[in-house]
């Protein structure tokens, strides 16, 4: 108050100026107060949220401010060798619910159609019923298939964000939206695409395609499709909006695209039709033979090393991979869940193991004792390094010393006197030990690492497993203990190898010695087509001479040709193989744990197919017996062969590999009767005699009146039909007779004795002597109609490998 | 000194002063940023709500320059006339908060609370407590500068009462008396409302006007005491308080709801960072703040200007306000003096709590920002009463030369 005083001449100076500086002072404080003090907070405050936590906030923000939309790259499709598509993916929808929302939309509805006092303006305009939470949990509930009341508890939440259902396929996301447009439920009940992976064929190659989990972001869990990750997946792009605080997208304000780039298709080598005979005649077998562990079936182009189907049981649908289908396994998850004793948690556990059983691909993942069926290899070693040849003749007592260990053969009377090709033929284990003997432990070992069995075979799978065997300084050491060693590994007993080793080696014997590294992926393309990688033929190197493979696969079609293989034989085709019936360390222990398996290939000559069929543990009938309860003798022979000669049969058929017959086969084979009816007898009979029957006509009529078979029948080629000119055909009944016990040409005489028919059924091998009828489709004395066809199983027990 | 005419008075000749310079142009610049602040932080918002994107900002504008041109009316009255003013103001003040109690003069708003006046036609809504604000600081300044002038009563000393009295006065009891009464009534008026924020900054003022007019330092201390006892009363024991305590400290205890507003707060201002996003490209203004043209709208200026211009708006209120204090210091008169320290401490108090609360380093109350915070009412009393200061400042006799 610089201005004193004026005006104010009554008031004592002494006590205006004392007031006046008092409130000079006061003022003064206050200005220190509030000009400075209170203020220097607020800039430290400012300083704090702006610039120390400042990327925490942004962060937060940025959060809530933007909607970063992923835009799913599409994953590429896999597909078989002739393109037919055996993963694709789709979209489907995740369904959110947005509580808060809804309680927007209600608030909303009361401000439009209600008046300040309450009442509700059904007049006015575009007016709709109240969207009420318990008619809307109702909607949802009915069209999502969930619990109302759940929903309605949901939509009680004080939450912007729940996933009300996941994974919805586009018809229910369809009806959804209707819904939400019906009940003007605008952004309170929305959805989300996501990407769903869909496998057409179901259990199709299970363990070889591999599936993606969507719990885990769709990723490639098992199989190509993880291994594949990379190529298949793309990359996922974005979308990055700016959004305001009712959610509404500001594009004009923001947006940030980054491109999604599809992912590419893989082209398998796997072909579907092979692939699904091998998955069927696995399935067939397990079920005759009451296979208990489940088995494995691989088939290859030996020449290539391309792997044409690969299947494995127990198996799975790749739709739901979570799911345990197999009988087996879940008959035993059922036992395990009613269990009253279970400890807590077993039922979990167990189904853990079950899922982990049948994602496994066992034919790669785990080894065996392989068995008889790796004598194919000992036999090419030992031509190759010329120790035996065609003429080399062993004698089989029914055993073999080795050392101090006396090592019996499956014949235990022994195979006596053979050659080569029969002990081969006869899977001779003492004939191969003395293989074995004569090729020397450094010779055999030097052929174990040249054929594979010492690493890996890379082929481009998940987790390939390895061999477990001797090395090489204890095989080749001088003592009776590794006698044994080299004795046993003669016949395959004694050390563990995958399958896929055991087929690749096996490969290199009969396709020229070349040892092949199989494979499953043909090519990778681009959407458009493009090739980007593709799989050649790589050999990883010459195990033997073409000359030793031709002897080989000669010796090795004599086994299916009249040997322990002969249940594989299917006229007209040249197979060959080799039968197995692998020891475990179970049945060692006194089990019931036999590998029953089948290496095969055809044509003998020019194989373009090889493929390794394996049944592990059938039941025996009773503990320690040889026979399961169908009375199927355990052994590679009775049982993997038999199913082999079935598969070969589809594959070749398939492969369109010409059938060419021998002389006797010929006569066997089975016609299908043609249609004569009608026609002149002149034309009918030639057409009888060019479909391969004999012909007997009855009556003087210029046309066929009737015929005996009917056309259409299937009978066995060389047949006689009956031909009627004119007439009627005797309506007479024949007696069925009793075929069991004969051979195939007395079974045939004996029906066409009584006006029947035969068709032989069973072992394929009914040319030869041993074979018999055991059953026959129409019983012993029943009465039919002239010229019906009796179906004749035949079987052959005689043989064990 | 301007020079003097010979048919003017010497008051009115000292009302034609040079006004202050700085502190005029000070209210001008944070006038002008909050009017074009406004325009950033409201077309979100209006937008929204169906309104042109420049409507917040047209009628803000309008009122910024009809406020403008009032407070150089005001500037150039001669204040002494504000003494026999500031009885008419204070009784209108009253009538208008006992007017806003009645239904159909208060705006219906959901809540039930009843803080504005509905404004006849054209005349916008407007809250009787600005109005009482300002009759507060003329009145206690009035009265308050007559302080020394003022008759010593007399009391009958031979009566108990008399001895009583006598007592109090000479402990400097009596002369509070009736500002006692006045900011009673205010507070009992304003609870009905009810409108607590509004009465602090009555209160403050009212209580700056008293400090610096003289009164025994005790009284604040026991009126201080008084507060702060009240103060601990209320948060220990009703919920209500407890709550916002609760959510002053952890806003993220409830995100959804209550601590909804100082978060969005908090992430506007720290996403503006050193240098702000740009003006007008502020993204929590999009539906994301509440409020973001009004109370929050320093939240808004955070996060589009960053710490620098955020920081140097807050430098301009801090100049204006020791402009303020300056010009106080400066007055011709003691009345001049405690007008312009009423006036100044409110600008403080209001700038310091809205900052605060959107800084979450008090509890949220509804403090608007001067210049800044919408609403035409407002700011043109808050010119007005810058226009009051400007007077003031028109009387400040100048430096001595030499």
């Amino acid at each position: 108050m610089a201005y004193r005083d004026r005006g104010e001449p009554s008031r004592p100076a002494q006590t205006d100026r004392g007031a006046n500086r008092v409130v000079l002072m006061r003022t003064l404080v206050l200005l220190g107060l509030f000009g400075l003090l209170t203020f220097i907070p607020l800039f430290g405050r400012l300083y704090a949220i702006q610039i120390r936590d400042h990327n925490f906030y942004q962060d937060k923000a940025i959060e809530q401010q933007t909607r970063d939309n992923a835009v799913a790259a599409n994953r590429g499709k896999i597909t078989a060798s002739n393109g037919t598509v055996l993963a694709m993916s789709g979209t489907v929808y995740d369904v959110i619910l947005s509580p808060k929302d809804f309680e927007a939309v209600q608030e909303n509805w009361d401000k439009v159609f209600k008046n300040s006092e309450g009442r509700v303006l059904t007049e006015k305009k575009n007016y709709y019923p109240r969207p009420e939470a318990a008619d809307v949990a109702a909607g949802l509930g009915a069209i999502l298939g969930l619990d109302p009341e759940k929903v309605l508890d949901r939509l009680g939440k004080n939450s912007k964000y729940e996933v009300l259902s996941s994974r919805v396929e586009r018809e229910v996301a369809e009806e959804l939206w209707q819904f939400i447009r019906d009940n003007h439920l605008s952004n309170s009940v929305y959805t989300t695409p996501t990407s769903k992976r869909y496998y057409p064929y179901g259990s199709l190659a299970s363990q070889v395609i591999g599936w993606v989990n969507w719990k885990n972001d769709n990723k490639g869990a098992y199989g190509m499709e993880a291994l594949y990750e990379e190529d298949l997946a793309g990359e996922t792009g974005r979308v990055v909006t700016a959004k305001n605080g009712d959610g509404k997208e500001m594009k004009f304000s923001f947006q940030d695209y980054y491109d999604a780039f599809d992912g590419n298709d893989l082209n398998l080598t796997i072909d579907n039709h092979i692939q699904y005979f091998c998955e069927r005649i696995l399935e067939k077998g397990i079920e005759m033979f009451d296979v208990q562990n489940g088995g494995f079936v691989i088939a290859m182009d030996p020449k290539t090393g391309a792997i044409k189907a690969w299947a494995n049981s127990p198996t799975y649908d790749l739709n739901d991979p979570w799911a345990v289908t197999d009988p087996v396994m879940a008959q035993y998850l059922e036992t395990v869940r009613n269990d009253p004793a279970a400890a807590e948690g077993a039922y979990g556990t167990a189904l853990e193991e079950s899922q982990n059983r049948q994602w496994r691909n066992k034919a790669m993942n785990d080894s065996y004792e392989p068995g008889s069926t790796f004598k194919s290899m000992v036999l090419a070693a030992a031509l190759e390094e010329g120790v035996i040849n065609e003429n080399s003749t062993y004698y089989c007592p029914g055993y073999y010393v080795v050392g101090e260990s006396r090592i019996s053969c499956s014949k235990k009377d022994g195979h006596g006197s053979q050659t080569l090709a029969q002990a081969v033929a006869n899977s001779c284990n003492p004939a191969f030990m003395m293989i074995g003997q004569a090729l020397g432990a450094e010779k055999f070992y030097n052929y174990l690492e040249d054929f594979g069995f010492l690493e890996q075979t890379g082929i481009d799978m998940q987790g390939e497993g390895t061999s477990i065997v001797w090395k090489r300084n204890i095989f080749t050491a001088p003592s009776t203990q590794q006698n044994t060693y080299l004795a046993t590994a003669s016949f395959g007993q004694g050390f563990q190898a995958t399958p896929i080793q055991l087929i690749t080696a096996a490969s290199a014997v009969i396709n020229g010695g070349h040892l092949m590294q199989p494979y499953v992926m043909e090519s990778i393309t681009d959407a458009e087509g493009n090739i980007l990688k593709q799989n050649e033929p790589t050999e990883v190197r010459q195990v033997i001479s073409e000359e030793t493979s031709r002897r080989c696969r000669t010796i090795l079609e004599g086994v299916v040709d009249g040997g322990t293989g002969k249940r594989a034989y299917v006229p007209g085709y040249r197979i060959g193989g080799k039968t197995g019936s692998s020891e475990t360390v179970e049945s060692r222990r006194g089990e019931d744990r036999t590998i029953v398996s089948f290496l095969g290939f055809a044509p003998a000559d020019d194989p373009q197919i090889v493929v390794l069929l394996a049944y592990d543990a059938p039941k025996p009938v009773s503990h320690g017996s040889n026979f399961t309860e169908d009375g199927y003798y355990i052994s590679g022979g009775n049982m993997a062969a038999l199913m082999a000669g079935e598969l070969m049969d589809s594959i070749l058929d398939y492969m369109d590999v010409e059938k060419s017959y021998t002389e006797a086969e010929q006569a066997m084979i089975d016609v299908t009767v043609p249609n004569l009816v009608g026609q002149t007898g002149q034309i009918g009979q030639e057409a009888a005699q060019n479909a391969g029957f004999t012909v007997r006509t009855v009556g003087e009529g210029e046309t066929v009146t009737a015929q005996i078979p009917a056309g259409g029948a299937v009978i066995p080629s060389g047949s006689q039909i009956v031909l009627y000119l004119g007439q009627e055909k005797p309506a007479d009944l024949v007696t069925v007779p009793d075929t069991r016990g004969r051979t195939a040409g007395e079974a045939k005489d004996l029906l066409a004795q009584h006006g029947l028919y035969l068709k032989v059924s069973g072992d394929s091998r009914y040319m030869s002597s041993s074979a018999v009828v055991a059953s026959q489709s129409i019983n012993v004395g029943t009465e039919v109609e002239r010229g019906t066809v009796v179906t004749c199983m035949f079987a052959d027990n005689t043989m064990v490998d | 000194m301007p020079k003097l005419k010979r048919d003017l008075t010497m008051e009115q000749q000292l009302a034609r002063g040079p006004l202050d310079l700085p502190f005029l142009m000070l209210v001008v610049m944070l006038t002008v940023i909050g009017v074009i602040m406004v325009f950033s932080a409201s077309y979100a918002t209006a937008a929204h709500e169906g309104k042109s994107p420049m409507n917040y900002f047209y009628r803000q504008a309008i009122f910024a320059a009809a406020g403008i041109v009032i407070m150089y009316v005001v500037s150039k009255m001669n204040y002494q006339h504000f003494r026999w003013l500031s009885v008419i103001a204070l009784g209108i003040g009253f009538l208008l908060l006992i007017a806003v109690l009645i239904p159909g003069i208060h705006t219906n708003r959901s809540d039930g609370v009843k803080r504005w006046i509905k404004g006849p036609g054209p005349i916008p809504d407007f809250q009787p407590s600005e109005v009482m604000k300002l009759a507060v600081i003329l009145y206690f300044s009035a009265r308050m500068s007559k302080r020394t002038s003022e008759k010593k009563r007399r009391y009958d000393i031979r009566i108990v009462t008399g001895r009583i009295f006598k007592a109090l006065d000479d402990w400097g009891f009596m002369e509070l008396v009736p500002y006692g009464l006045i900011l009673l009534a205010i507070i009992v008026l304003m609870y009905f409302e009810p409108h607590m924020s509004g009465t602090i900054l009555i209160l403050i003022p009212a209580a700056a006007i008293l400090y610096a007019g003289g009164v025994k330092l005790r009284w604040f201390a026991i009126g201080g005491g008084t507060v702060v006892a009240l103060l601990t009363l209320i948060i220990t024991q009703t919920t209500y308080m407890a709550n916002r305590i609760h959510i002053w400290q952890d806003p993220w205890s409830d995100p959804g709801d209550k601590g909804f507003q100082i978060i969005q707060s908090l992430y506007a201002i720290g996403s503006g960072g050193l240098f702000g996003v740009g003006f007008g490209q502020g993204r929590q203004k999009q539906l994301f703040l509440p409020e973001a043209e009004n109370d929050f709208i320093f939240s808004n200026v955070c996060e589009e200007l960053g710490f620098i211009g955020a920081a140097l708006i807050l430098a301009l209120f801090v100049l204006l306000i020791i402009r303020g204090y300056w010009i106080a210091l400066h007055a011709r008169d003691r009345f001049g003096a405690l007008l312009v320290v009423g006036v100044t401490t409110l600008m403080a108090v209001q700038v310091f709590l809205n900052i605060s609360v959107v800084t979450n380093f008090l509890p949220t109350t509804g403090v608007s920002l001067p210049f800044f915070s919408y609403g035409g009412t407002a700011l043109m009393i808050q010119l007005v009463e810058m226009g009051i200061v400007l007077s003031v400042s028109r009387q400040v006799p100048a430096p001595k030369q030499g």
